[in-house]
């Protein structure tokens, strides 16, 4: 088992972290490290606006990164059950993304 | 229009269609039942415990494909709703739990019924919803009904505060048209050239078995199911939470499969070399040792949740989107391939079958030829019920032998018609969930087969029943025992028989029936079975409480053997197996 990083950008709301968090514990995963800032340079993330023909404001979103420690098996199984968190606009591990619900082969975060 | 919270909150579920909330009052929801009190468009059903509203709700969604509606006060309300909500997320039933919450200001001062509900129901909701402000009261509830009853459906909670409902303060209000939610989109099409892979896979096939579950029932496609195998005519089985999804008397049918499924539909899994599982996850209870499931299929998983496929079980085909529109586009290319597909192109697999069913098939016949020197046996009552119903009932379960015996023996031809606890297995779910039902449709019979132990984990909804006027027809299957669990016990713990009797502490049931103002009847021997089971029948305005005294030895046969069996191993009776 090796240490993966996993990127999520996501709506900066209350109780959506606990969200994430929770779902870890209850799939019996285990985090390493969790860092969450609000995402104030939205430039990087104008793909995805234009891709979802959406607009971000200031502090709306947020980025999480997540290191945790998986088999190769089970990564595929965490990044579907984040993607099925409501809040979750997109989210990544090194060779795939989900982008609002399709996977992409690339990461794109 | 201006309204206060306490309105818009219901004025928005009038909005949303809602013919009947579920619920129970309390000191955080006061505003809003006086909101309720206020309107005619909906009707609230006063339960006896909360457990029995999200049953109800669950039961009316189960059979009509609604979201059921449940109104909840704050505190030991909410807590007593968890199970049901709980029952609902396993078996992925829409729903919408509102609940009272303590004044905005008095959050996080463990105030007098403060409970953190969105913290509670984290994990066994789709999402949930805390009011915020008034004015996003409309928006919430659309999106809350908007994710209950898209992709994979499920439970959506919305905690409200009291001071938000606050009939003083007013505000604009409008309900959205439309709804779009920038962070979630569930899958409705499928990619096209998975469905040709499929089609190819078919062609290729020689054992083929289609296996289809609940998931076909939310998808409502029932009729693209029965219309896909009028092209290749394949033998299908269904789990517990499909039942009725493909016609139980059809000749292609195999039964359930599983734990409790029938010889041939487990020995057909284990031997297919092709599989299309159709809304289904591989639960354990289908699957016996995942290592040793169907060596030799290929598994075609069609499913609107990613997570579910390959999960338990590696897909080596997977079909992302709504089941009704993956079957359709199946069903189109199929159309134009019939030339594949002759009518015995399987023939050989079906006669193979046949042996299985003709070896160790289930006896549909018990209920025939009965002896007063025998006890009466629970299958025999479920195939009596089956046969003076005409297979048409509603029928809704509790959790332990009587449930499997329903799912066995009773053969369902259309979906939505068996209202069962399949993921959580909640006692208590049959009787309220039965009330959903008679509310949705009170012109059909619907029956409750239950169990002594089961019935009196909500045995205070015939009180409701009797405000109400719920003409169910329960049957209580009384083998004076938690019978599920004395079967395991006598299977893996030598028959010690721990904490499954009441010794002689039941009370009589037909007499607690007739205490809430319905009718009892007591069938004690074979030669009052049918009569008994056809004069509550014939009682259409009354609700009936059969209790019926079956042999409290029996076993549900056949049954997995566990642990490290595949789906061949099966004990077939008592002592006995393959
Ligand atoms: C709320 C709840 N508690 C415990 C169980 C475990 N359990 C499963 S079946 C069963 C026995 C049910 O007894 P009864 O309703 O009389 O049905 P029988 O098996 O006798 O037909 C029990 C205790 C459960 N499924 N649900
Ligand atoms: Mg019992």
């Amino acid at each position: 088992m090796i240490e993966r990083q996993l990127t999520l950008i996501m709506e900066n709301k209350p109780g959506a972290l606990a969200r994430v968090v929770g779902l870890f514990h209850q799939r019996g995963y285990n985090i390493d490290s969790l860092h969450v800032d609000p995402i104030k340079d939205l430039k990087k993330y104008e793909f995805i606006e234009k891709e979802l023909d959406i607009k971000f404001h200031e502090n709306e979103i947020s980025k999480l990164i997540i290191k945790t420690t998986v088999a190769d098996s089970l990564m595929r199984q965490i990044l579907r059950q984040i993607n099925k968190l409501i809040e979750v606009i997109a989210v990544s591990d090194n060779d795939s993304t989900y982008l609002k619900g399709i996977l992409r082969n690339e990461n794109l975060l | 229009m201006k309204l206060a919270g306490n309105d818009m909150l219901i004025q928005s579920l009038i909005n949303e269609g809602v013919e009947y909330i579920f619920g129970y009052p309390g000191g955080a929801a006061l505003h809003i039942y006086d909101a309720i009190f206020n309107q005619k468009d909906m009707q609230h059903i006063l339960v006896r415990h909360e457990q029995g509203a999200t049953h109800a709700a669950d039961g009316y969604a189960r059979a009509t494909g609604k979201p059921g509606v449940v109104m909840l006060t704050s505190g030991p309300g909410a807590t007593n709703a968890i199970t049901g909500i709980a029952t609902a997320f396993m078996d992925s039933i829409p729903m919408i739990v509102i609940s009272g919450q303590v004044q905005s200001h008095l959050i996080g001062t463990d105030a007098f019924q403060e409970t953190d509900m969105i913290g509670i129901s984290r994990p066994i909701v789709k999402h949930s919803f805390t009011v915020d402000h008034q004015e996003s009261i409309p928006k919430i509830v659309k999106e809350a009904f908007h994710i209950a009853t898209s992709g994979r459906q499920g439970p959506v909670v919305i905690d409200v505060p009291k001071d938000l409902t606050n009939p003083d303060d007013l505000f604009d209000y409008e309900y959205p048209n439309d709804v779009n939610i920038r962070s979630y989109n569930p899958p409705v099409e499928p990619e096209e050239s998975q469905i040709v892979r499929v089609v190819e896979a078919l062609k290729e096939a020689k054992r083929p078995v289609i296996y289809a579950g609940g998931g076909t029932i939310a998808s409502n496609a029932s009729e693209e199911l029965r219309e896909l195998n009028n092209y290749i005519k394949a033998p299908v089985t269904n789990t517990l939470m499909g039942l009725g999804v493909y016609p139980g008397t059809d000749k292609y049918f195999l039964g359930m499969l599983g734990m409790h499924g029938t010889y041939q539909a487990n020995m057909a899994m284990h031997n297919a070399d092709l599989i299309l599982a159709v809304g289904a996850r591989f639960d354990d209870r289908i699957t016996n040792t995942p290592e040793k499931f169907a060596p030799k299929a290929k598994i075609v998983h069609f499913d609107v949740d990613h997570s579910s496929v390959s999960k338990i079980i590696e897909a080596d085909i997977a079909v992302f989107g709504q089941v009704k529109n993956s079957l359709k586009q199946i069903n189109n290319k199929l159309k134009s391939e019939s030339a594949h597909f002759s009518d015995d192109k399987y023939a050989d697999w079906h006669k193979q079958i046949d042996v299985w069913r003709q070896e160790h098939g289930l006896d549909h016949d018990m209920y025939k030829n009965l002896d007063d020197s025998l006890p009466v046996s629970p299958q025999a009552a479920v195939q009596q019920i089956y046969q003076s119903s005409g297979g048409k009932a509603f029928v809704t379960s509790d959790v332990g032998q009587h449930q499997m015996f329903a799912a066995q023996y009773y053969h369902f031809d259309e979906p939505r018609k068996w209202i069962n606890s399949g993921g959580l297995g909640t006692m208590g779910f049959g009787l309220p969930s039965a009330m959903g039902v008679k509310l949705a449709y009170p012109d059909e019979e619907v029956i409750c087969i239950t169990g002594e132990g089961s019935i009196q984990m909500c045995i205070q909804e015939l009180s409701t029943c009797s405000q109400y006027k719920l003409p169910i027809k329960i049957f209580n299957i009384n083998n004076l025992a938690l019978g599920m669990v004395k079967q395991w016990q006598d299977m893996n713990y030598d028959g010690r028989h721990s904490s499954i009797s009441y010794e002689d502490s039941l009370p009589d049931f037909s007499k607690l029936a007739e205490s809430y103002g319905h009718v009892g009847i007591k069938i004690t021997k074979n030669s009052e079975l049918k009569s008994g089971i056809e004069k509550a029948l014939s009682l259409k305005d009354e609700l009936v409480f059969v209790d019926i005294y079956v042999d409290p030895n029996e076993h549900v046969y056949p049954m997995l053997v566990a642990p490290n069996g595949s789906l061949k191993d099966m004990w077939l009776s008592k002592g006995n197996k393959t």
